[in-house]
């Protein structure tokens, strides 16, 4: 089946959902849990959630995390809202007072704004209580305290890796990269061959700008450099960072993503996913979180008898690096009436048994817990591997840092609206990072970058 | 002198029933509209007033959106308008945008209404027709139009493979091309609302001016001229002061079609003020923003009430 089709027949299917979804009389099941007889008494907490993954995901999620949750405990139910653009719904119901009993935020700096702001319940009690900082690797738990007291959880532990046609490579013969040059050799080979180097695009979704953007500053310039940045011992504006972002701005300007620049503002996410699994792109740099869609683009459901394969995103030295990130972060309302019974709900959901059933059902990625094996039976393999081996790469310290993670939201906007103008040649990347540096700077100077744990830790 | 005083207590009395009399037509033509309307005044004050005193204020501010507001002076202004090379750039698009949007629609809409104005068969069916996408909802017009737009599966594809070139390009991915091909698509769903508003107009304009400048040997175009288009003048000056205020506070179409891209090629002011506030954590500059957008709105009725006072007939 062709990518057209598949595009069309997925947008079709995808009104279909949304429409039977709001005319469903089954809604309320996710909008809103309804207590039930058996809930009388509880204490009930709100919890509104948003996913990528859409109603599916959203299902699954109410289906393995909150219903056991409420059918197992005697004193609390919580009532699950799914919210479209969440973020911004909780930050404006907060502004006003409310919100629910259970904070989310896009990431630990956007909660840093709001613990400052004083809309967060310091956690320090209940980490102690209920053994939060012995069940989350360190460098995860630390992203969520603001001076010295912990204000948020973090989920979905995320990294960056190189995912390639592994049909088409194996046709064609093609070597895997471990560095950036045989990745810059390895492109250019592709490229010649008639196919389009990386599957890339973001018209769906401008921020995919810094998914590119901070694998280029890790991989190029390292991830130590990237730390000394963070903690004030280096500058955006070093040569190595320049170099990075001239880099990326190489492989735009070669057409390598996507065919080209104007292709890559106008490729939407299922399209690229759809011309990666079809053969017409050899390789996607992407989240963990392409995982759960995989199975969409690959293989039977997709029409097509490809199989998709995985490596490390190459490094300037070969040594394989993963940048790790947090998809969202979990805190209690201040104004909450029960923060105990919220306490209760976070500790089952960053439970091993209910990241584990997040994982293997709904194929979301894991909290930064510390998950047994036992976690991993079930799932894809591949899957498996990637958590595997960014784990251990996380508990040696040797990782980077994903831009939505560890640097100052200001920061990683700006950076990420104007690196279109540098791959446009309206600006430099030089002066890019420059005024980048003066946002970083203020940033610092305000208290809103988010902890960096020391590497190694 | 008892009629007298009779006479003077019925004057009094007549005065004093005059005075009830005019007391309660005061009340009635004074006060009782104003009772009318509280309700609505009393919703104005407190989402309109209330937040625009609030956004006043916290346009002095360093404010995150959340948490307690640092006041900063006129800090946000400066910035603005000296610094902010994104905000002249959007300023200079909103400009763009409301050129395109005083002459393209209104060109094309006092053409369509003109024509159509003497069909009297289905003339219904046209007005329809024509009118439909205007109450399409903004993102299914955007969805209609990027999927038409796409140059790999879009319309402009279909037609070069039956060899008509030029169509299959990535409007919306070009820096040159992405704020007009929005406009373009703004305007599919504008143009219809103004044609069957000049529609209306013309519909009023007496038969026997036509008749008269047909007898006096006038043309089509110079009834147009010197008929139709003075006749539907304040519908035209109207139109124009609510197309110019729209030009300045779009955002729906650009947010779903480009969210201000490719490199800022397409941002406009509110776009602007929604990346500032929710994704930089600068509600105070945001508010600052949205103020002077206010006052260019503001600017445009000016004008419109000082030449109504003036006496154009508008």
């Amino acid at each position: 089946m062709s990518t057209h089709w598949r595009t069309v027949r997925r947008s079709l299917a995808a009104g279909l959902v949304a429409s039977a979804i709001m005319a469903s009389p089954t809604l309320p099941a996710i909008g809103a849990l309804g207590t039930t007889a058996q809930d009388e008494g509880k204490a009930e907490i709100e919890l509104w959630f948003d996913t990528t993954g859409g109603a599916e995901t959203a299902e699954c999620i109410v289906a393995n995390v909150v219903d056991p949750f409420n059918e197992g405990s005697d004193s609390t139910v919580v009532n699950a809202t799914m919210q479209a653009n969440g973020w911004q719904a909780t930050r404006t119901a907060l502004a006003g007072g409310g919100g629910p009993d259970i904070v989310t935020t896009p990431g630990p700096s956007w909660a840093i704004e709001l613990a400052n702001a004083g809309q967060l319940l310091p956690l320090g009690a209940y980490a102690e209580e209920l053994g939060w900082g012995e069940r989350f690797v360190p460098w995860a738990l630390s992203l969520g305290e603001v001076n010295g007291e912990l204000y948020s959880l973090p989920t979905e532990q995320e990294t960056m890796v190189l995912y390639y046609n592994k049909t088409l490579f194996d046709e064609r013969g093609w070597e895997l990269p471990a560095t950036l040059d045989e990745l810059t050799a390895l492109s250019q080979e592709i490229a010649d061959a008639g196919v389009i180097p990386f599957a890339h695009g973001n018209q769906e979704w401008r921020p995919a700008n810094h998914w590119y953007l901070g694998e280029f500053l890790n991989q190029a310039a390292g991830p130590q450099k990237v730390h000394d940045f963070l903690t004030g011992a280096a500058q955006l504006t070093d040569p190595e960072f320049v170099a990075a972002v001239d880099l990326l701005t190489q492989y735009q300007q070669n057409g390598w993503f996507m065919g080209g620049l104007e292709s890559y503002y106008t490729t939407t996410t299922d399209e690229m996913h759809a011309t990666f699994g079809d053969g017409g792109a050899a390789m996607l740099i992407e989240g963990t979180w392409f995982l759960s869609d995989a199975p969409s683009f690959f293989g039977e459901e997709a029409g097509n008898t490809n199989e998709w394969g995985w490596v490390p995103v190459p490094s300037a030295s070969g040594e394989p690096t993963f940048d790790l990130g947090i998809g969202s972060t979990y805190s209690i309302n201040p104004a909450s009436a029960n923060p105990d019974a919220a306490a209760e709900f976070l500790d089952y959901l960053f439970s091993a048994e209910a990241q584990g059933r997040l994982l293997a059902e709904c194929a979301s990625a894991p909290a930064p817990i510390d998950l047994d094996d036992s976690a991993m039976a079930g799932i894809d393999p591949r899957q498996a591997d990637i958590i595997q081996q960014l784990n251990a790469a996380a508990e040696a310290g040797n990782y980077g840092y994903l831009m939505w993670t560890f640097f100052a939201p200001k920061v990683d906007s700006f950076l990420t609206e104007n690196v279109e103008r540098v791959w446009a040649g309206e600006m430099t990347s030089q002066e890019l990072l420059a005024e980048a540096q003066a946002i970083h700077d203020e940033e610092v100077a305000d208290g809103k970058v988010p902890p960096i744990p020391q590497r190694g830790a | 002198m008892s009629i007298a005083r009779t006479g003077d207590a019925g004057l009094g009395r007549l005065g004093q029933g005059q005075r009830v009399q005019r007391r309660h037509r005061v009340v009635r033509k004074k006060v009782v509209p104003w009772l009318f309307a509280l309700p609505t005044l009393a919703i104005n004050l407190v989402v309109i007033l209330g937040p625009s005193i609030s956004a006043g204020y916290y346009s002095l501010t360093e404010w995150s959106g959340v948490g307690a507001a640092e006041f900063v002076g006129l800090d946000n202004y400066r910035r603005l308008f000296t610094e902010d090379r994104s905000f002249h750039r959007a300023f200079l698009n909103n400009v763009i945008y409301l050129i395109i949007f005083l002459t393209l629609p209104m060109v094309m809409s006092l053409v369509a209404a003109s024509l159509l104005a003497p069909i009297r068969r289905a003339s219904m069916v046209y007005r329809i027709g024509l009118f439909i996408p205007y109450v399409l909802p903004s993102v299914i017009t955007a969805f209609i139009w990027t999927s038409l737009m796409d140059p790999g599966r879009g319309l402009g594809s279909q037609l070069a493979r039956i060899g008509i070139p030029w169509f299959d390009q990535p409007f919306l991915g070009r820096s040159s091309t992405a704020l007009p091909s929005i406009a373009f698509i703004d305007n599919w769903h504008w143009w219809g609302f103004l044609m069957v508003l000049f529609l209306a107009g013309m519909q009023g304009i007496p038969a026997d001016l036509y008749e008269a400048a047909r007898i006096d040997g006038a043309s089509r175009w110079q009834e147009f001229r010197d008929v139709t288009l003075p006749g539907i003048r304040p519908t035209i000056v109207f139109m124009i002061l609510m197309t110019s205020i729209g030009a300045f506070l779009v955002f729906d179409y650009i947010w779903i079609l480009t969210q201000g891209g490719p490199a800022g090629a397409s941002e406009v002011l509110a776009t602007l003020v929604f990346k500032a506030a929710f994704n930089n954590f600068e509600a105070g500059y945001a508010a600052a923003i949205g103020l002077v957008m206010s006052l260019l709105a503001g600017a445009i009725i000016s004008v419109f009430v000082f030449l109504r006072r003036r006496g154009w007939e508008i």
